[in-house]
């Protein structure tokens, strides 16, 4: 028999690629056939990895099929298999796996609603909307948003296939515009809800630039390259300004 | 029983769980346990499910504020050469200070390789260097949790050609060398003995021959399937997912008798059923363990027979 340190390597390999391994060592007096044993922890562990991306991502299966997701997950598993026992935590390059798995390629939007499910399951993952950190727009004004709040952007309407696969609706699913665009998509958590909110783009870059520590200058220039001013300071109060998961405090400096 | 919490300065007020029957609690059921508060001794959760802090973190925050909680872990990978990943240790003692568990548990088994980890318990071979390793690694979290825990026996699919020690051999030394406490899992027993070709009895009075009975601080009770194999024969999978089998339940019954009573839970985490089946399954095992805490039950039930 080998060490401990190789047969578990080797037995890993069987289980989670399906790879043949020396099963000498295994048998035992009145035990199972080793491939019977093997087959059964390979089962256990592919299905474990499949429910946890399942639930991690559960538009994708919506839209492929239950037979075609566990297909894209054995694919997955073999060059991407989990480094920690933390599954919810399992899944963070599977849309981008995604976007060039072959099979998959005639779905163009399905990385993008992945993306979508990501942020969604890491934001129920998150602190709650009650925990709060402050966007430093210029040294008089401070929005504060959710510490979990991320904002993404997509080509693909992610957002609107999640809700109607959401809703189950079929028809609202068929009539959704699949042009690729720049959209871009808030997600928080509230209680124990995630919520999204799809953001108009001068907005999305602004947020996005104040998210990433530009400030407010920056974060403006950004959206007066998207829109007319005009439309960009409409887009800005209402969908950040006036958005139910954002607080603006304006301070009153004392002048000497 | 077991010495738990322990000497090594336990949760400070960790609620106790007694020598009740309690209950796996899983997602399904958050919303009927939080807004019901049903009649439940003590839940189990897999940490695993609850790390960091979202929705379920909170939900688990929630239901400890009312019930006992025992943590059974199922990713520390005790059995693994390459030692226990820091990373996720620590995500569990932060848990578990956080909660305080009346109880603490994981598996005879190992779950990661050349950095790679497979959600499933995998089979060790009882040799000494696989217990070298297994004892390193209790340690390892014991004293990161400041606290003992319970190893339990796992299902087993396959021998080891060369061990060179029973199941029940390895958990006692184990038990001598870390202090630590041993989670017997009875459908376990079934399971491993169906597949390794032994007859249950036998291998359950193996293991408690083998250990102090002091050691076994909980047990777990749960149903498996059986398989055809394409070959012939058949394959006990413990898949979790349907009421405790009447052997089990007789292996129960012999293992109360042996040790006395012990906090006692059901576990089903496959097509899960209502709250209230698994509640069914709790009282029945609750049966069995009054009969072993009350001496007059005992009476009632001998002059009945």
């Amino acid at each position: 028999m080998p060490a401990l340190a190789d047969l578990q390597r080797d037995v890993m390999r069987a289980i989670l690629s399906g790879d043949a391994m020396s099963t000498d060592w295994l048998s035992a007096p009145g035990a199972l056939p080793a491939s019977a044993a093997l087959q059964a922890h390979r089962d256990t562990a592919l299905g474990g990895l499949t429910n946890s991306l399942r639930l991690t991502f559960p538009s994708i299966e919506r839209l492929v099929g239950e037979v075609f997701f566990d297909q894209i997950v054995l694919a997955y598993v073999a060059i991407a298999p989990p480094r920690s026992a933390d599954l919810c935590a399992y899944g963070r390059d599977f849309p981008s796996f995604l976007s060039n798995h072959a099979p998959a390629a005639a779905l163009a939007y399905l990385a993008d609603v992945a993306r979508l499910d990501w942020a969604i399951a890491r934001a129920l993952g998150g602190p709650s909307e009650a925990r709060r950190r402050d966007l430093s727009i210029d040294l008089d004004t401070v929005l504060s948003v959710p510490t979990a709040l991320t904002v993404s952007r997509f080509d693909h309407p992610a957002a609107a296939i999640r809700a109607a696969l959401d809703a189950g609706d079929d028809a609202a699913l068929g009539n959704i515009d699949l042009e690729p665009r720049p959209r871009f998509v808030a997600v928080w958590r509230s209680v124990r809800l995630a919520v999204t909110r799809e953001l108009a783009a001068p907005a999305g870059v602004f947020l996005t630039a104040l998210l990433d520590g530009r400030g407010g200058d920056d974060a403006l220039a950004a959206a007066l390259a998207v829109a007319p001013p005009g439309a960009a300071l409409a887009a800005i109060r209402s969908d950040i300004f006036e958005a139910s998961f954002a607080q603006i405090t304006i301070s009153s400096r004392t002048t000497p | 029983m077991i010495r738990v919490p322990s000497d090594r300065g336990d949760a400070r007020d960790a609620a106790p769980i007694l020598a009740t029957a309690g209950i796996g609690l899983r997602f399904p059921h958050h919303g009927c346990v939080l807004e019901q508060r049903p009649d439940v001794a003590w839940f189990e959760v897999h940490p695993e499910n609850y790390l960091g802090e979202g929705v379920a973190a909170d939900i688990l925050g929630a239901v400890c504020n009312h019930y006992p909680i025992s943590l059974h872990a199922t990713g520390l990978s005790l059995g693994s050469a390459e030692g226990v990943d820091a990373v996720h240790l620590a995500a569990i003692a932060a848990l578990c200070e956080r909660i305080e568990p009346g109880l603490v548990s994981d598996h005879l088994s190992w779950s990661a390789a050349a950095g790679v980890h497979a959600p499933d318990l995998l089979p060790l071979p009882y040799t000494d260097e696989a217990l070298e390793v297994f004892a390193r690694n209790v340690e390892q979290v014991q004293d990161a949790l400041g606290r003992t825990i319970l190893i339990e026996n796992p299902s087993v699919y396959i021998g080891f050609a060369e061990a060179t020690m029973s199941e029940g051999a390895f958990l006692a030394r184990l038990v001598g060398l870390t202090g630590c406490g041993v989670l017997l899992d009875v459908n376990n027993v079934a399971v491993s003995a169906g597949n390794l070709g032994e007859a249950p009895a036998r291998r359950l009075h193996g293991l408690l021959e083998a250990l102090p009975a002091d050691a076994i601080g909980e047990i777990h009770l749960a149903g498996h399937a059986v398989r055809e194999l394409p070959g012939g024969g058949h394959i006990r999978i413990d898949d979790h997912g349907s009421r405790v089998s009447d052997g089990v339940w007789r292996l129960f019954e012999t293992t109360v008798e042996h040790i006395g009573a012990r906090p006692t839970l059901i576990e089903w985490d496959t097509g899960i059923p209502e709250l209230a089946v698994l509640r069914e399954e709790a009282a029945k095992a609750q049966l069995v363990l009054d009969r072993a805490i009350d001496p007059a039950w005992r009476q009632v039930v001998a002059r009945a027979g």
